[in-house]
């Protein structure tokens, strides 16, 4: 019998309230499954039926097959039984989910030992094959503060290895790395399949899916729109919203025309910046002018980010100097950061936020409501506290309170790489229109070369850092967040 | 990296000894009355004290000298190491600190010992389930046990187990008996701050996305406690050890005075009475050394729980 996942009616409640409705899907060998979805379409809450961590107080119906057995049948403690054993879990952003203070070694020969009851050597002896099957033969002394973002996600796939089971469940698996490691983290997927594995993803990252083929599904507000044949769907969907959510990928923006000059904001002439022994980047001339946009990109770990600080006056540069243009109030040079809930007091309500901002810097309440309206943002969201926005929201709000100071210089630093791509596109579509209206210049930073390529006026490639001395460590450093 | 550390609290030890040596010799110069008439009195006692004991004392001592002569003279001796002699006594002053010490010592580390039976055991009860009843029960325990100072509570316990239920003599030195009240007044105070702190800890790892990951990994409920839960619930109780230490000196003096138990406390209270500076000097030097030494303990035992803190700070550098 060949192994095969079903969900069949799959219907998720809490307190009388529909979350996920009528999900039906299957999962073959060599024919993995790909669920997509924007954050909040209840695709996670699909996944966590399947491997049994839904929280506690959902009511769930409907059946979830494997092996003749229905999964939703079984008690909590039978479900449990079956976790390392018949599902494993690829979690998403592994340098979280390994322990900080174990080294990687002992996190995949745990499995063996605890799970397999295997014997010591035995142990010792699968660990060190599996480390070597995905590279990292040298670091199973590491620990995951000293591997990179791409180096953990092959260490949380040598513990699915270890675990060796028939259905591999993959949360977000590109989220947070670059788009040099999606191709490589779907690659290693693909081989997953390949040897017969049942790989059920959840992403919001089309070019993941495209890459794993097999079958495709589109979530949203917790129905599934269409299904189908990875390469069919995602050339041609039928669902309006599959449509949008595939033109709302960067390399299919349209190209943003370039603008004309306006004022020179700052200039920064030879700058060079090291961090230790590692060269991020010198001699670099730099003109930002009004109502032009300038993109720095590359890899993650080439210093776009320090750049970006050094430009905005946050970090001293080691090198060269930065001129602000005379008459400008240092308040108008400002920056919108990369994770939008860390931007905001966690407990206080929004609309505290806006009105201590409001106060400080004698703001009329009405400016605030028609920005809020250009930015096509609810003002009963004010209400609300920082958790209970969407990201894409929230990261609107975040852009609102730094136009209301009336900024020159905008440096947005991976301000949507987190969100999903219809959030990415709406936030960039909005930072980018009002950079016109306002004559704002923008500096961006982004690891995503599409992005840049479609937005930006001038663009500047960091490499690689290089690094002076033969003795230092050379790891990558590949994590989007820096 | 580790010589690193040693070096900076050894600095950090030379810095305290000069600041300890400076601060007592000001203090005991700023209290009131003459200086040479206690010291007669504490030597001979206050009947046979007399105008020309005291006299002859001041003259002894070199009370007479001028201050900063005096103060130069205090320092030079400190940096031979050598403590010098009981302005009362007549013994030097290290022989009588060897034997309070040690005594003090022991009590310190029942207190300690208790201390960690029971703060992060409760700590560790309430962590796993954060708002549960064991986490309010501990709660309101360890608000009540700390708004208690170590004299209230030290007469409640000799109240309930000398006096109500005579279990445990109520004051003295001789037995274990003896140590264990004090040790354990000292010890309710600090498992009241350890607890909050292994519960906050615990909860912490709880909610963390390794320990989830550990369970959907397929470990049960001990091996996923073991493997991933103590060691990482630990790093910040044990960080706090080296704060906790700060109780605990304190809470020596204060105990050791209430239940007459002849430690370092006990004889810095009477040193400082009769005016005895060198002990009150030698008492307060050792108790700053102590206290670097178990702090440097703790950041050493951090470092092993913890390789992350080894590599921020190559970072900082």
């Amino acid at each position: 019998m060949t192994p095969v996942l079903c969900i069949e009616n799959l219907q998720i409640a809490s307190a009388g309230q529909v979350l996920v409705d009528n999900i039906n899907l299957r999962v073959e060998a060599g024919r993995p499954l790909t669920l997509l979805g924007a954050s909040g379409s209840g695709k996670s809450l699909v996944m966590q039926a399947v491997m049994g961590t839904l929280p506690a107080g959902l009511d769930v119906r409907g059946h979830i097959g494997l092996d003749g057995q229905n999964l939703l049948a079984l008690s909590p403690q039978q479900r449990r039984a079956l976790w390392g054993r018949k599902l494993a879990l690829l979690p998403q952003e592994p340098w979280l989910a390994l322990d900080p203070t174990m080294p990687v070694q002992g996190q995949v020969s745990e499995v063996h030992r605890l799970i397999h009851r295997r014997s010591k050597h035995e142990a010792q002896r699968l660990t060190q094959q599996q480390l070597d099957e995905v590279g990292l033969q040298q670091a199973g002394q590491q620990y995951p503060f000293q591997l990179s973002g791409g180096m953990c996600q092959r260490a949380a796939i040598a513990i699915t290895h270890a675990a060796d089971c028939p259905v591999l469940l993959a949360d977000e698996p590109t989220k947070g790395l670059d788009s040099a490691l999606r191709d490589s983290v779907a690659a290693r997927l693909r081989h997953e399949v390949n040897t017969g594995r049942l790989l059920f993803t959840i992403s919001h990252d089309l070019d993941l899916a495209r890459r794993l083929g097999g079958h495709v599904g589109v979530m949203r507000n917790g129905r599934l729109l269409e299904q189908g044949d990875a390469a069919q769907l995602l050339q041609a969907p039928q669902h309006p919203y599959s449509r949008r959510l595939l033109a709302a990928q960067p390399s299919r923006w349209p190209q943003r025309q370039s603008r004309e000059k306006g004022d020179l904001v700052l200039q920064a002439r030879g700058l060079g910046k090291q961090y230790g022994s590692r060269t991020l980047f010198e001699k670099l001339d730099i003109r930002l002018h009004r109502g032009q946009i300038t993109a720095i990109s590359g890899p993650s770990g080439c210093g776009k980010t320090t750049l970006g600080n050094v430009l905005l006056g946050l970090t001293p540069p080691d090198q060269g100097q930065v001129q602000r243009s005379a008459g400008i109030a240092p308040i108008r040079f400002q920056k919108l950061y990369q994770e939008p809930p860390a931007a905001f007091a966690p407990r206080q309500r929004l609309g505290r936020a806006f009105a201590d901002l409001a106060r400080l810097h004698r703001i009329p309440d009405r400016a605030i409501a028609a920005l809020l309206q250009r930015l096509q943002l609810d003002e009963a969201l004010l209400a609300r506290r920082p958790g209970e926005v969407s990201g894409g929201e929230l990261q609107r709000l975040a852009l609102a309170r730094v136009l209301l100071l009336q900024p020159v210089l905008l440096f947005a630093d991976e301000a949507s790489s987190r969100l999903d791509p219809l959030s990415q596109q709406q936030v960039m579509q909005l930072l980018l229109e009002l950079a016109d209206e306002r004559g704002l210049a923008v500096l961006l930073v982004t690891h995503d070369a599409a992005l840049a390529a479609r937005t930006a006026d001038q663009t500047l490639v960091l490499g690689a850092p290089r690094v002076r001395c033969g003795d230092c460590s050379t790891r990558e450093t590949d994590r989007a967040s820096a | 990296m580790m010589s690193r550390l040693v070096t900076a609290r050894l600095l950090q030890a030379l810095v305290a000894a000069l600041l300890i040596a400076t601060l007592c010799f000001a203090m005991m110069q700023t209290l009131p009355g003459d200086a040479a008439m206690r010291i007669a009195a504490s030597r001979y006692g206050p009947d046979a004290m007399s105008q020309q004991l005291a006299e002859a004392v001041r003259l002894e001592l070199g009370l007479e000298r001028p201050l900063l002569t005096q103060y130069a003279a205090s320092l030079m001796q400190l940096a031979r190491l050598d403590l010098g002699y009981s302005l009362v006594s007549g013994a030097p002053v290290i022989e009588e600190l060897k034997v309070q010490l040690g005594h003090s010592l022991w009590l310190a580390l029942l207190a300690l010992a208790l201390s960690l039976l029971f703060g992060p055991t409760l700590g560790l009860l309430a962590g796993i389930r954060p708002g549960g009843w064991v986490d309010r029960l501990s709660l309101g325990l360890s608000i009540l046990l700390r708004a208690l100072p170590p004299f209230v509570l030290g007469l409640l316990l000799i109240m309930v187990f000398s006096l109500w239920l005579g279990w445990l003599p109520p004051a003295g030195f001789g037995s274990w008996r003896h140590l264990l009240l004090p040790a354990l007044t000292l010890a309710l105070g600090l498992a009241a701050l350890s607890s909050r702190v292994t519960r906050d800890a615990m909860a912490e790892v709880a909610a963390a996305p390794y320990f989830a990951y550990g369970r959907q990994k397929g470990l049960d409920g001990l091996a996923l406690a073991g493997r991933h839960g103590a060691r990482n619930a630990a790093i910040p109780v044990v960080a706090y050890l080296g704060l906790q230490s700060v109780y605990l000196i304190e809470g020596v003096v204060v105990v050791e005075s209430l239940f007459a138990f002849p430690g370092i406390g006990h004889a810095l209270v009477h040193a400082i009475i009769a005016r005895d500076v060198p002990m009150v000097q030698g008492t307060v030097l050792i108790m700053g050394l102590l206290f670097i030494f178990i702090n440097l303990l703790v950041d050493t035992l951090c470092r092993r729980l913890d390789p992350r803190l080894n590599a921020w700070q190559e970072v900082r550098r």
